[in-house]
């Protein structure tokens, strides 16, 4: 723990790499290797898999749990990823719900795209800062965003009566179709999100601190950092980016759909806490909830195109959890 | 970095804090344990004001059969936080526990067979919960929830894509009927059922030494280690406890209802989650324990009910439930606050942690 808090000033990609030279074990290779094994039978398996356009299909897919996904991993890396005392965020689902039946009904009644997507987003960063709030003040991270979660999913039921909201205009078609450099926007804007909480979270003194508060609040309190500075922040910015998923959602599917918040929230969490296998330190990181946000929507995807029936994807992928959580403690046992 | 200043800052409250706290703590009670019974007290008055049927015995009666059930998977999950941890996939148990019970009775089996068999699927459940958190040592959160993954799938497979299973009346035994829609002296079984877990459980975790075994495993688990507890054992047991009583919430469920919905369980989860620890703010150490849980079961039930009988559309109860539980566990940690208690607990720690907060943030501002 001590290695983490005392090269506050270096970066934590050169502590990361001092422990990289370290030779690897058996058991820290499983996870990539369970990757590369479904992929190769994805590969093989269908012809379409690796088609162009079924690639952009997948990054589609997974902006939206890569977005959110960022957004809980920040919240994870501010709190600390002992779940029961933690950070954790389970109002995020619900919150990308709300923000999308906001931006819609706003949109349905006649505001501009722009202002609509702004509307939502802004609805979802008050949940965040009643997140945050709470969370400062006192209250378990769990039981916080649980009560949020409660609120959020039965604001988006009174707003849109349980009801799908159609969305249609020019603004919503552009960001559903609209591909730039050959990729589509939303995969952009995954791509954009990821960058910046890479640059900020492995980069500033801001990041540096985040991983120190959440990892050893002690410590990091006695070096001075007030952690409930870090958490309010990871919670504004969780339900910032859930908000900003939950409008891509709307735009992808052309329409609100009640209840969906409850459904991406598991995928959410799935992500954020798989990114810990790219990691050497089993850390959660920005990087990594990206790359499994994308590995997750090849999963689904894939298993799609060989024609597995829906009900082993749940399966599939509650057994691809516990693969990479047994994975990540068998190694964080080896290098201890 | 001055940390010699930094350093020596956070001990120095400690010897001033505890005489001016002392005397407070023995007579007067916290008023954050007093936060979960006056929202109680509050919400039988408003709701009374409100309706004239809220406040008659027999909706009262009603109220707790139908909170019955939640109050059984409550209780479950009191052991699992008592020890520790937290199960999310105690609604698998709890539809495992109906599926199993409910085909063995569409097969015409016995009830007894029926009854024994949905408690072992349910406890296959806490088995592998228990191998992945106590063997393989993931956390406890992500384990049940991936156990929550896969048992959907499991039971979408075992019913061929989710059909569910309807019970017609002449087949279900008399045996079987009475453990959901009997009634004993004029009260419904689902309460005695509830009742009667509700006193084992709060028996076994307030006066016997395996309770306070469990306890010391979820609270203290190092200490507990080193005094030569089998902490894994012990938390083992507690998630394959949880397990067999959702699965009798289960096989109560599948004799009320007469059949079995394929993911019913679930629904109970996030009011399970909150009423234990809506239980919790009772406890001066911020400890679970099966009286406060039932509180908090109560306080749900009572609101689910009231909002009903004033006419607020179905939209709102989540709003309005999600609300209360923000409120009191917020009152709750505001007001503990300012009030010396123990140091053990999840609320007596975040307590001395925010102390420690104040203390640095004062030596960091110097600087």
């Amino acid at each position: 723990m001590s290695s983490t808090l005392t090269p506050v000033s270096q970066d934590p990609v050169s502590a990361e790499r001092s422990v990289r030279t370290r030779k690897p074990s058996f058991a820290a290779w499983i996870g990539y290797a369970g990757i590369a094994a479904v992929l190769l039978l994805f590969i093989f398996g269908s012809p379409y898999f690796l088609t162009a356009s079924n690639i952009l299909t997948i990054l589609t897919q997974a902006s939206v749990f890569g977005i959110a996904g960022v957004g809980l991993a920040i919240v994870i890396i501010a709190g600390g990823d002992d779940v029961l005392n933690g950070g954790i965020d389970l109002s995020t689902g619900a919150v990308a719900g709300l923000s999308g039946t906001v931006t819609a009904l706003a949109a349905a009644s006649g505001t501009p795209g722009f202002l609509a997507v702004l509307y939502g987003v802004l609805v979802a960063t008050a949940i965040g800062i009643i997140n945050g709030i709470s969370v400062t003040l006192g209250l378990r991270p769990l039981l916080a965003t649980l009560a949020t979660m409660g609120v959020a999913a039965s604001l988006e039921l009174v707003f849109s009566q349980n009801l799908k909201i159609a969305v249609t205009g020019g603004f919503f078609e552009a960001a559903r179709s609209s591909v730039f450099l050959g990729l589509p926007l939303a995969a952009w804007l995954m791509v954009l999100v990821g960058a910046v909480g890479w640059w900020v979270y492995s980069k500033t003194s801001w990041g540096v601190n985040s991983y120190a508060v959440g990892q050893n609040p002690t410590a990091a309190r006695v070096a001075g950092l007030d952690p409930r500075k870090y958490r309010l922040v990871s919670y504004v910015l969780s339900s910032a980016l859930a908000g900003i998923a939950g409008t891509l959602l709307v735009a992808r599917l052309s329409a609100a759909v009640p209840g969906i918040g409850t459904q991406i929230l598991l995928d959410i969490i799935l992500v954020a806490y798989m990114s810990m296998i790219f990691s050497r330190r089993r850390l959660v990181s920005v990087v990594g909830t990206i790359l499994a946000a994308i590995f997750v929507a090849a999963l689904d995807n894939g298993l799609t195109l060989l024609g597995v029936a829906s009900q082993w994807v749940g399966a599939a992928k509650g057994l691809l959890i516990l693969l990479v959580l047994a994975s990540v403690t068998l190694r964080g046992r080896n290098n201890r | 970095m001055n940390t010699t200043q930094t350093l020596s800052a956070p001990p120095a409250p400690q010897p001033l804090t505890p005489p001016a706290k002392g005397p407070r703590k023995r007579g007067t009670l916290q008023a954050s344990r007093l936060v979960a019974p006056a929202t109680l007290a509050l919400i039988l008055i408003v709701f009374s004001v409100l309706s004239p049927v809220f406040f008659s015995v027999g909706n009262l009666v009603g109220i707790l059969g139908q909170v019955a059930l939640l109050a059984l998977v409550a209780i479950g999950l009191t052991l699992v936080v008592r020890a520790g941890g937290i199960d999310l996939s105690i609604g698998v148990a709890l539809d495992l526990g109906a599926l199993a019970s409910a085909w063995l009775i569409n097969d015409g089996y016995r009830a007894w067979v029926a009854v024994v068999g949905g408690l072992l699927f349910a406890l296959a459940v806490g088995l592998v919960n228990a191998l992945l958190i106590v063997i393989l040592k993931i956390p406890a959160f992500l384990a049940t929830l991936s156990v929550w993954f896969v048992g959907t799938s499991v039971q979408q497979l075992l019913t061929g894509g989710g059909a569910p299973i309807y019970l017609s009346a002449p087949l279900v035994p008399d045996g079987f009927a009475v453990i959901g829609r009997g009634y004993f002296l004029n009260i419904d079984a689902a309460i005695i059922n509830a009742v009667t877990i509700a006193v084992l459980v709060a028996l076994l975790l307030g006066i016997t030494r395996y309770g306070r075994k469990l306890t010391m495993a979820g609270e203290q688990p190092s200490a507990a280690k080193i005094s030569g507890l089998r902490v894994n054992a012990l938390i083992a047991s507690a998630y394959l406890l949880c397990a067999v009583i959702a699965g009798f919430a289960g096989i109560v469920l599948a004799a009320r209802s007469n059949g079995y919905v394929p993911g019913s369980g679930q629904a109970y989860l996030m009011d399970a989650i909150g009423a234990v620890f809506i239980g919790a703010t009772i406890s001066r150490y911020g400890r679970v324990s099966v009286g406060g849980t039932l509180i908090g079961v109560v306080i749900f039930g009572l609101l689910d009910n009231g909002l009903n009988l004033i006419g607020l559309s179905f939209f709102f109860q989540d709003l309005a439930r999600g609300l209360v539980l923000l409120a009191i566990l917020l009152a709750a940690v505001v007001l503990g606050r300012n009030q010396g208690q123990s140091s053990t607990g999840i609320f007596a720690q975040l307590r001395t942690a925010k102390k420690h907060i104040s203390t640095t943030g004062k030596g960091n501002s110097n600087s």
